[in-house]
This record gives C-alpha cells, sequence and structure tokens, in this order.
C-alpha cells in the first residue's frame, strides 16, 4: 500500500508529458504482452487447425475414393455407396468439415475426367452441398457469394443458372467475373451472351480465363461473334477478335477489315494480327495501301506476325 | 554566445526530434493499418484463383526471365535448372554472363548442352559488347535458355542486354542465385492482365530468406529458422519491410522500389525510359522511379503492383562485414536515385508521388539514418553538458524500444495470419524474443552501414558494388 501511494503521488507531481509517457509505455507494455500471447495462441490454434484439417483430409478423401470405386454398371447406387453419402452428409453440416470434403473434391476434379468426374460431381449434389452453395449465394459478403458461384461452376450445377445470372453485372469485379465464367464453363458459347450488352470492361486475365472454359469443348458450336466486332466496349472487340483467331473465323473478314479503321491502337494491332494469321499475304497487300494510317507497334506486330 | 541563443537552439532541436519520432510513428502505425486492410482484401480475392487457367492457354503472354551472372560459377548450373522448371507455358530465360572470369560459362555449356549461335542484337539499349556471343542448347529440353557471354559492364548493363535480346511482352528481371517457386511468374504476372482502367508498369514480390533452407533440384522442400542470430534478425527486418511497409504503399499505388531480386516489368516502357541506369548502384530503385516519373510525365493513369506471396528465397549476408557492404550500397543506391529525381519532391504536377512517396523515401528513408546520427551526438553532448534530464530521456528511450518491438510482434501476427511459412515447433518462441532482441542486435549495424553509404556517397565517389559472399543454397540445407 505505502509503494502504491507512493507510485501514485510521484506520478501526480511528475511534469504532463512525463505523465503521458508514463501512459503510453504502461499501454504499450500491455499491448506488447497481448501480442505475445495472441501470437502464442494462434500458432497454437494453427496447429490444432492443421492437424484437424490432416484427420478430415485423411478420413474424407479415403471415404469418397471408396465411393468412386464401389459403384457398379447399374445406374442405381449400391449400399456402401448410400452408406459413405450417410456419413459425408453428416460432415457437411460442420463447416470446417465442410470446407476439407469440398477441398479434396475439388482438387480430385483437377485430376480426373469423363465419368470418374461426372461421379464426382454427382456426389457433390448429393451430399447436399449444392444446396449449401446456392443458399450462400444470398450471403451479403461478397466472397462468400464469388466462392459460391466458383463451387457450382467447378462441380458443374446447372440449377443455380437463374440465381447466379444475377451476379453477372454485379458491382464488384470478382463477384461478376466468376458468375460471367459460371454461365461460360457451363452453357459454352451460348453463356457469351452476355457480352451482347457488356458495358464494363473485361480484363485480359479474365479474357484468358473464359477463353480457356471455351477450349473444354470438344465440338464448339461457335455463335455469331460478329455484334461483339462491332461493340463499343473495347475489351469486348479484343475478346472477339481471340475469337475469331482461335476458332478460324474467316467468315468474319469484313468486320476485322473495318476494325483497321478504329480509334483505338490496342483493337488495330489486334485486327492486324488476326488478319495476318487468317488471311496471310492478302492482308499484307491491303495494309501496304493504307500503311502511312499505322503507329510504330502496328508495324511491328505485323512484322513479327508475317 | 549567450546562454539564451543557447537554450533556443537545444528547444528547436528538442522539438524537431520530437516532430520526426512522431511523424515516424505515426506513419508505421497508418502503414500497418492499410497493409492489414490490403492483406484481408488480397488473401479474400485470391483465395479459389486457379492459377492452372492460365498455366495451360496458348495465349499467355509471353516473358522473359532475365538473370545476370558474374562470378557465379559455384551455383550457375542448379540456380538456371530452377528458373527452367517453372509452371509458366509461355516463357524464356535469358542468362547474362557478365563478364565473369570463372568457369561460369564453361559449366553451363557442358551442362546445358549449349553451341554458338549466330545472334543479331536491335541494340535498343546501349550496352557493353559480346565477349563470346549467344549460346542456345542442342537439347530440346532446354529450348527456352539463352546463355548470352559479354564483357563485364555491372548487373544494370547485365539487365540492359537481356532487355534488347528478349523478344516477350514482360520481362521479369532476378538475380541468378534466386529461387523462384514454380508459379512465381503465374501469380507475378496476374496484375499486368487484371488491369483494366490503367496500366500494370512493374510488379514487385516479396523476397524471403532462404538460409538454413532445404533446396534439392531447384526446390523448396523445407522452411526452416537459421541459427545465425544475424539472419534470423534479417528475416524479420524482411518481415516488417514487405508484409507491412511495401504491402501498405502498393496499397496507396506509392511503391518506389521493386527488389532487383525479383521483379516484373512492362518490357515496351523499360525500354520506352531507356532501360537500367548503368551509373547507379541502386538500379531497382531507380528505373522504378524514372517509369513512375514517365508516366506522371505522359499523364497516364499507371500503377506499380506488389504481390505478398513468399514467391523467391534468397541467400541473405550472415555476417557483419557483408551486411554493411550491401546495405551501405542500398543507401548510396538510394541517395543517387532520389538525388537525380529531385525534381519530382514535393511538386504537385506528379501528384501523390511527388507529394507522398518521395517526401516519404526522402525523409524516412534517406535522411533518417543522418537524423538518428545528429540525435546520438546532440544525445552526447547533453550528457557531456549534464543537460539532460533523466526522467524524460528514460522513458523516450523506452518508448522507441517498445513502439519498435511492437511493430515487430505485428508483422509477426500478420505473417502468421497469412503465410505462416515459419510452422516448426519452437521456432514461434524465438521468432517472439527476435522481436524484443532485433533493435539492439541489428539495427546498430543498419545504422552505422547507412551512415557508411553516406559517407562514401559524398567522400568516396569511385566506390560501387560490395562482394556478396555466396555460400550456395543450391545443395541441400544452406547454413
Amino acid at each position: 500500500m505505502h509503494i502504491y501511494d507512493y507510485i501514485v503521488g510521484a506520478f501526480q507531481e511528475a511534469p504532463f508529458l512525463i505523465q503521458i509517457s508514463l501512459v503510453v509505455v504502461v499501454a504499450m507494455i500491455i499491448t506488447i504482452v497481448i501480442l505475445i500471447i495472441g501470437l502464442r495462441a494462434t500458432r497454437s490454434l494453427l496447429k490444432i487447425k492443421d492437424k484437424e484439417i490432416a484427420n478430415y483430409k485423411t478420413q474424407y478423401e479415403a471415404l469418397i475414393v471408396d465411393f468412386l470405386y464401389s459403384g457398379d454398371d447399374s445406374d442405381e447406387m449400391s449400399k456402401s455407396q448410400r452408406s459413405i453419402i450417410i456419413k459425408l452428409k453428416s460432415g457437411v453440416r460442420i463447416p470446417s468439415r465442410q470446407k476439407s470434403i469440398i477441398t479434396i473434391l475439388s482438387s480430385l476434379m483437377d485430376e480426373v475426367s469423363g465419368e470418374m468426374s461426372d461421379d464426382i460431381k454427382s456426389l457433390y449434389r448429393k451430399t447436399g452441398l449444392a444446396g449449401h452453395a446456392r443458399h450462400r449465394l444470398k450471403s451479403k459478403k461478397w466472397h462468400i457469394v464469388t466462392k459460391a458461384i466458383w463451387e457450382l461452376r467447378q462441380f458443374g450445377v446447372y440449377e443455380g443458372q437463374e440465381e447466379v445470372s444475377k451476379f453477372i453485372t454485379h458491382h464488384k469485379r470478382e463477384v461478376r467475373k466468376e458468375a460471367q465464367l459460371y454461365t461460360v464453363d457451363l452453357f459454352k458459347f451460348e453463356g457469351l451472351s452476355f457480352l451482347d450488352d457488356l458495358e464494363l470492361p473485361l480484363s485480359e486475365w479474365h479474357q484468358l480465363q473464359l477463353l480457356e472454359a471455351l477450349m473444354t469443348e470438344g465440338n464448339p458450336k461457335i455463335c455469331d461473334i460478329k455484334p461483339w466486332l462491332r461493340s463499343p466496349n473495347v475489351s469486348v472487340i479484343l475478346f472477339a477478335i481471340k475469337l475469331a483467331k482461335i476458332y478460324n473465323q474467316f467468315e468474319v473478314k469484313e468486320e476485322l477489315i473495318s476494325l483497321l479503321a478504329h480509334p483505338n491502337k490496342e483493337v488495330r494491332s489486334a485486327a492486324i494480327s488476326v488478319l495476318n494469321d487468317l488471311f496471310g499475304y492478302e492482308t499484307e497487300e491491303l495494309l501496304q495501301l493504307s500503311k502511312d494510317a499505322f503507329s510504330y507497334e502496328e508495324v511491328h506486330v505485323r512484322t513479327a506476325e508475317l | 554566445m549567450e546562454s539564451s541563443t543557447i537554450k533556443i537552439i537545444l528547444e528547436v532541436f528538442h522539438y524537431l526530434f520530437f516532430i520526426c519520432s512522431f511523424l515516424a510513428i505515426l506513419s508505421y502505425i497508418l502503414l500497418s493499418i492499410i497493409s492489414a486492410r490490403e492483406t484481408i482484401e488480397y488473401v479474400k480475392k485470391n483465395s479459389f484463383v486457379n492459377y492452372k487457367h492460365i498455366l495451360s492457354s496458348p495465349i499467355s503472354p509471353s516473358i522473359t526471365i532475365i538473370a545476370p551472372a558474374y562470378n557465379e560459377s559455384l551455383n550457375v548450373v542448379e540456380n538456371v535448372r530452377s528458373l527452367l522448371s517453372n509452371h509458366y507455358p509461355n516463357y524464356n530465360v535469358i542468362i547474362v554472363n557478365d563478364g565473369s572470369s570463372d568457369d561460369s560459362l564453361e559449366k553451363l555449356i557442358e551442362a546445358y548442352d549449349l553451341e554458338y549461335v549466330d545472334y543479331e542484337v536491335d541494340e535498343k539499349v546501349k550496352t557493353q559488347p559480346f565477349r563470346k556471343g549467344v549460346f542456345k542448347s542442342k537439347n530440346p529440353a532446354f529450348e527456352k535458355l539463352i546463355v548470352v557471354d559479354k564483357e563485364n559492364g555491372g548487373k544494370a548493363d547485365a539487365l540492359n542486354m537481356g532487355l534488347n535480346i528478349s523478344d516477350s511482352k514482360y520481362v521479369a528481371c532476378i538475380d541468378v542465385d534466386c529461387l523462384l517457386l514454380e508459379d512465381a511468374l503465374q501469380k507475378m504476372i496476374k496484375p499486368f492482365l487484371e488491369a483494366t482502367d490503367h496500366k500494370v508498369i512493374a510488379a514487385g514480390g516479396v523476397i524471403r530468406i532462404a538460409n538454413s533452407c532445404v533446396i534439392k533440384g531447384g526446390k523448396l522442400i523445407e522452411v526452416n529458422l537459421p541459427k545465425n542470430l544475424l539472419v534470423q534478425a534479417q528475416i524479420l527486418e524482411y518481415l516488417r519491410a514487405f508484409l507491412l511497409g511495401r504491402m501498405a504503399w502498393s496499397r496507396l499505388n506509392g511503391l518506389l522500389v521493386i527488389s532487383g531480386a525479383f521483379g516484373i516489368f512492362d518490357k515496351y516502357i523499360a525500354l520506352e525510359v531507356g532501360g537500367y541506369d548503368t551509373n547507379t548502384v541502386g538500379e531497382d530503385m531507380e528505373i522504378i522511379v524514372r517509369m513512375r516519373r514517365h508516366m506522371e510525365e505522359k499523364n497516364e493513369k499507371y500503377k506499380v503492383a506488389y504481390i505478398p506471396d513468399p514467391l523467391c528465397w534468397t541467400e541473405a549476408p550472415d555476417n557483419y562485414k557483408t551486411l554493411i557492404s550491401q546495405r551501405n550500397r542500398w543507401t548510396r543506391g538510394t541517395i543517387e536515385t532520389l538525388r537525380k529525381h529531385r525534381k519530382i519532391a514535393f511538386n504537385k504536377n506528379y501528384g501523390k508521388f511527388g507529394l507522398i512517396s518521395y517526401p516519404y523515401w526522402l525523409i524516412f528513408e534517406r535522411l533518417a539514418p543522418i537524423i538518428e546520427l545528429v540525435g546520438l551526438l546532440y544525445f552526447g553532448i547533453l550528457i557531456a553538458f549534464n543537460l539532460v534530464h533523466w526522467e524524460y530521456a528514460v522513458l523516450f528511450i523506452a518508448l522507441a524500444y517498445l513502439f519498435s518491438v511492437l511493430f515487430s510482434l505485428v508483422a509477426l501476427f500478420s505473417e502468421e495470419l497469412t503465410y505462416n511459412q515459419y510452422k516448426k515447433k519452437g521456432v514461434g518462441i524465438k521468432l517472439i524474443l527476435l522481436c524484443i532482441i532485433e533493435p539492439i542486435i541489428l539495427h546498430p549495424v543498419i545504422l552505422y552501414a547507412a551512415i557508411r553509404g553516406n559517407i562514401d556517397y559524398y567522400f568516396n565517389k569511385t566506390k560501387k558494388w560490395g562482394a556478396m559472399e555466396r555460400k550456395g543454397m543450391s545443395s541441400g540445407e544452406t547454413n
């Protein structure tokens, strides 16, 4: 008590600056102690979580692989498959286990194809995960919605189309990108209809992802890309030019030629490149006629292509 | 001088130091808050990105990795193997042997079955001439590799040679001894391709310290905390700088430097500004400042991007001599760059770049060691004349020290919650102890090196690069 009184007395008698500094020093020491305890606790929690995830992984991976290999030739599910689904369904109810199951299914999807991939998609639905993802589309948090759309795309849940299409023009870029990828990945060229009246720009990264999604189709039914080559949105034109190049769209020659007079340099360069690709020396003559209209980079593109 | 005049001078000094300390602490707090927000956003945005999509795309933009090598014979073969094992679909590697006096070239020729090829260079940036010329591999497995043997001209000159030879849209300039993770190029190219309303002119990544890590076949197998206290302290310093400082500056689009160890550039803009400056030892900072200046003067919207993922691992100095030499060079590089582009300082025509980024670097990077030295000298004078109010002095020293510990702990927290690279048992407590002792074991050395850098800049103009002694990190575990 005596020491306490002495400290309080000394503090009260100290100049104001000393008083403030002392308060800050004590506050800092307390914060440091809290941070150290927090750090220790965080590390321990992360370790426990890692262990838990590893356990779930072993447990559910074995179940999922069993499911995939325990089917018979009939369309009906076998008894053991039904019991696996019951076990997985009980796991899906717990968020941390649900996350592990989705991670396992997703990584398996990246490794397999054909019938096995269809089985995984069917398992995703039967365990109720598709319903959970569609429910999460109602969330107000953008990253939860985006993750849900990503899941529906990854596991080919066509039933989510109506709900997902609402996000195609979402104000948050990540959400609308994922929604656009969903429609294209699942409905291929038909899913590209959002380009008709798209006002926001498509980044090059997103264009690459869309093209990748289209390329997974063996016999693509290519739609008419002419309207997109006339779009007021430069990024849509650039994307359509890429489509013309990849899918050898000889029938859009007139539109491509008209793009040589486009005010955007990038569009002109891309048009030169694809014309060279599709029509070779025919384009060279065309370019000779109006070579003064092109910049150094455009000529460079032409030279590199030829 | 009258005693009242001396008293006024002392008072002025008091207030100046107080304001400087207050501003420094305030800036660190602000940077921490901004970086926390940016990190959370980054993690959310990238939690479901599948890099495999761009991995197989035939229309992925091309990237050239340019790696200058000078007397790297010890590790060059393994390091090149690591560079060739990247997962990106459309890239090539140019190794520029910058007049090495050792057998680097012979080792590369033998290991990669190289043969001389007749090569005409379009010299967009002037460089030192070829020595033995350009080599390519006869083995199709190494078709991505180009080795250029040229006369010695320094790192910047070697990078310029790479810029001249590259036919890609983007160039990744890296130190040949750095270890790049396999998905490094995919992650680094993303900001360039994602931008729609502005142009990304360059992107930098986090540099992590590889000492004591297990590396096999050019791949990072295990992350370990080194035993050497000096290296440990640098790990903490890098965490603070990359996870808090640069992350926040990236959010503010105010990054003035991308580490020379690993950065990607838009090649056209790098060439438009004339490539790397061969007359500075801080070419990595100088080219970024020049590119930014160029974009500001052209009045074009741009960004220097930053990727916080641990993608590039390098060897840090493990002795005081090499560390001092390295930091001395960094200081001279900063002074040279800021002096060369002093027109930008406090110039409203350069927007945030001139009014925030440049002044911040000038005060808290360029002048900070000088202010600190003056402060120490001033404190010494006060002690000598018995003018110290010890109750104030002790409290202020305690405040500075505690803030430094606090800032390190916040950086550590950020690391644990995001990338959590140091997972091994017992490492957590070591890192916490490190936060407590780091201000004593590393800061004085950094201050000394910075002061030496200033002295060398003004009084020893002939001093260029100091030698970095490599122990090598390619054969299993490094020291």
